[in-house]
């Protein structure tokens, strides 16, 4: 039958039907004795086709299930049984689906290819093997109540390190019993399907239609992360009795293994499992055959409780870029606090943060600028570039949004800070940004008083310095935190501007290389600054206010 | 479309045009009348002036400027015995204690081989037409850099002994530097004490 249906496909077959079809093919396809051996220790039934490096669309039937090739197998041998007391097993595993047993996971994948979990923030945890589409549904259910706005997706998953200890230990078993069979050799040697593209080859079609999206390269992850906290101090302990038995091999279930338990900590701490996690494999890999096995239960022992699950999801970073105006001397660009005091009013970090953050809906978001002023120097004219990274954003913002942020700010009460360019980038902005900030010239306006009143020689010049190169050592302001170096600087050009009804004062407009200290350059810092505009004139210079006018960058125009 | 173009550029232009007007409006002060005759100089502005009188001997007055973020300029008070003798100070210097003070080089962040003072710690000698004086740390700390160019220029102190012609900038440990407020004369106490108007 199974041939005929092979050879001639009838178009309109039902899904079960065409299910059937591939597991019985499949299932077919392995050594019978093999199999039943496997499940009669426990293995899953998709951990045995992945272990036979069985391909295809099998492991997403949602009616494969332990029963079905069990099924598939009485079929054939019509009144033989598969895991009867006759085999010597006490657990049928035709028997395991009895509600009223205590349920035993899978000792190779700890229950996770049989969609059993527990879960804090599941809808409801699923402690028993339980169906592939009520498992995906419940993971589309977390990922849509985290309200994402999305188009597509990607799945990563995590796995606790001890199922590789498990997978090697069933093919050790396997192979020690089957070495001798023609079908080893073919089969088992061959590379099988490790537990995680197994789960994904399961769930992935079945997630993508519970989502209406489909899997691929995204930056919407959703992230499955499994561990199994006593599984997991076992083998730790089977690890840790390696280096014990280099001395003397002795029983590996002594009291030494219940003292070492309880040394390894408090067992629900995860991240001092994912830190050890590279350790315990390097240290499996290290381990011979011969030394594994006798640490290691052959076969591997059924578990009583699945796998952990924390399922998350998150969207790679969103780049907003645009240039900021600050007209306040009384904010900060970024928020500043002493001894948990607030400095200033307000930052402009916050103003734009806060205004992005709630349209894109994000966790967080961190706030970049080409440069920075004090909070005493205004940042006038062009603006200055700057990048707000908005970390795992449920919503991608559309053009509207972007303009509706800009108003937002622009039209805010106090009238600190304004935008414009505002524009949505790739994160490839972030490395122009940097490099930009580095090179790029710098404008400002000065307002200068000086000893002596102004007289026109001094006028022209000023406005006849080019190039002209100054050095700096490091500002008592904050040489507290600098190095104290000599640092050369370049002003490229200067103008002045006279204020009308006032002698002394002028205004000073200088375009200089980034990094040029320009207060130290008016006023000297007590002669750290030289040239100064007290040296240039011949007299004493002092720096009332200071505005940034211009800071270049094209990548933000 | 051909029309519409040369309005649009005549448009771009006003737009710059008044940018650059906000911008000129923002810069130029209101009221040029309202700004003072002459404005707190930088050393006023961004640091707090206190005065060692007569310290370890008579007429041996040396300011110390603390800075908010706890460095200090040390130098010479106007009332310092030297600025009274003939012709000022003739020279500084700095090589004093066990090394020349002008020498040490300090370098990165955290300050390596930088040494540690204590208050009574020479820092330099000035010299005048007769006598020579030996100018103290007043408050303990670390020696980021003493003024190297009062080497060749000591007139800097006859003529600015409280910008060029400082003497050295300190880095106390916070706790010390707080502890300046009240351990020395502030401006008006000391004006007072040295009758100055």
């Amino acid at each position: 039958m199974a041939s005929e249906s092979t050879e001639h496909p009838p178009p309109p077959r039902t899904e079960e039907e065409e299910e059937a079809r591939i597991i019985s093919a499949a299932a077919r396809s392995l050594p019978r004795d093999a199999v039943r051996e496997l499940l009669s220790v426990g293995v899953c039934v998709r951990c045995i086709f992945r272990l036979f490096g069985v391909r295809g669309p099998i492991y997403s039937c949602s009616s494969l299930s332990t029963s079905v090739l069990c099924s598939v197998f009485e079929d054939d041998s019509g009144t033989e049984r598969i895991g009867s007391p006759i085999n010597g097993v006490v657990h049928s595993p035709c028997v395991i689906q009895d509600p009223h047993k205590d349920q035993l996971f899978c000792g190779v994948c700890l229950g996770i290819l049989q969609f059993a979990y527990d879960q804090e923030q599941a809808i409801s945890s699923c402690k028993k093997e339980s169906h592939m589409n009520g498992f995906t549904a419940s993971i589309a259910e977390l990922v849509k109540r985290e309200g994402h706005q999305i188009d597509g997706f990607s799945l990563e998953i995590s796995i606790p390190p001890v199922i590789l200890a498990n997978e090697r230990a069933i093919r050790l078993y396997m192979k020690r019993k089957y070495e001798s069979e023609t079908w080893f050799h073919e089969k088992l040697v061959n590379e099988h399907i490790s537990v995680k593209d197994a789960l994904k080859l399961s769930i992935i079609h079945s997630l993508e239609n519970h989502l209406a999206i489909k899997c691929g390269v995204e930056s919407f992850r959703i992230r499955l992360t499994y561990s199994h906290s006593k599984a997991s101090l076992k083998l730790q302990n089977f690890s840790a009795k390696d280096s014990a038995c280099k001395k003397r091999k002795t029983e590996y279930n002594g009291p030494g293994a219940n003292g070492s338990h309880m040394s390894t900590g408090n067992g629900g701490s995860e991240p001092s499992f994912s830190e050890s996690d590279a350790a315990i494999c390097r240290t499996l890999q290290g381990l011979e055959d011969q030394v594994f096995a006798e640490l290691f239960p052959m076969p591997p022992e059924k578990v009583s409780e699945p796998c952990h699950l924390n399922c998350n999801c998150c969207r790679m970073p969103i780049y907003i870029c645009g240039r900021y105006m600050k007209y306040s001397r009384k904010v900060s660009q970024t928020c500043w606090m002493v001894d948990g005091e607030r400095i200033g009013e307000a930052s402009v970090e916050e103003i734009i943060g806060s205004n992005v953050l709630p349209v894109c809906k994000g966790d967080s978001y961190k706030f970049h600028a080409a440069g920075r002023e004090d909070i005493d120097v205004r940042m006038l004219g062009s603006g200055r570039p700057f990048l707000v990274e908005v970390l795992n954003a449920r919503i991608s913002p559309s053009l509207s949004d972007i303009q509706a942020i800009a108003d937002k700010i622009n039209n805010s009460e106090n009238h600190y800070v304004e935008v414009k360019n505002l524009k949505i980038v790739d994160s490839q902005v972030w490395t122009l940004m940097r490099e930009g900030e580095a090179e790029k010239q710098k404008q400002y306006a000065a307002l200068v008083w000086i000893s002596r009143p102004l007289e026109e020689t001094d006028l022209q010049k000023i406005s006849s310095i080019k190039e002209l190169d100054i050095l700096q050592n490091t500002p008592i302001r904050v040489l507290h935190r600098r190095s104290p170096m000599e640092r050369k600087r370049m002003i490229h050009w200067m103008e002045t501007e006279r204020i009308t009804g006032s002698c002394q004062y002028f205004l000073l407009h200088l375009c200089t290389q980034a990094g040029t200290y320009i207060k130290e350059f008016v006023h000297g810092d007590l002669g750290r600054t030289q040239p100064n505009i007290g040296t240039i004139l011949g007299c004493r210079a002092e720096i009332v206010q200071l505005d940034v006018t211009d800071v270049k960058m094209d990548s933000f125009d | 479309m051909e029309t519409e173009e040369p309005e649009v550029t005549h448009l771009k232009r006003t737009t710059i045009e008044e940018e650059e007007e906000v911008l000129r409006r923002l810069l130029v002060p209101e009221d040029p009348l309202s700004l003072p005759l002459s404005p707190p100089s930088a050393v006023e502005t961004n640091f707090g002036s206190y005065f060692a009188a007569d310290f370890m001997k008579p007429g041996h007055d040396q300011y110390i400027y603390r800075h908010a973020n706890g460095l200090c300029v040390v130098g010479l008070a106007p009332t310092h015995v030297a600025f009274a003798e003939e012709g000022g100070v003739k020279s500084v210097d700095f090589n004093v204690g066990k090394s020349d003070r002008s020498e040490m080089k300090v370098t990165g962040k955290h300050k390596r081989n930088a040494r540690v003072l204590e208050p009574n710690s020479a820092l330099c000698k000035v010299i005048t037409k007769d006598n020579s004086y030996v100018v103290r740390c007043c408050v303990k700390g670390t020696l980021l850099e003493v003024n190297g160019r009062l080497i060749k220029q000591p007139e800097l102190l006859n003529s600015s002994a409280d910008r060029e012609g400082y003497i050295a900038i300190i880095m106390p440990k916070p706790a010390d530097s707080l502890k300046i407020k009240d351990g020395f004369l502030n401006r008006e106490d000391y004006k007072k004490l040295k009758g100055l108007p």
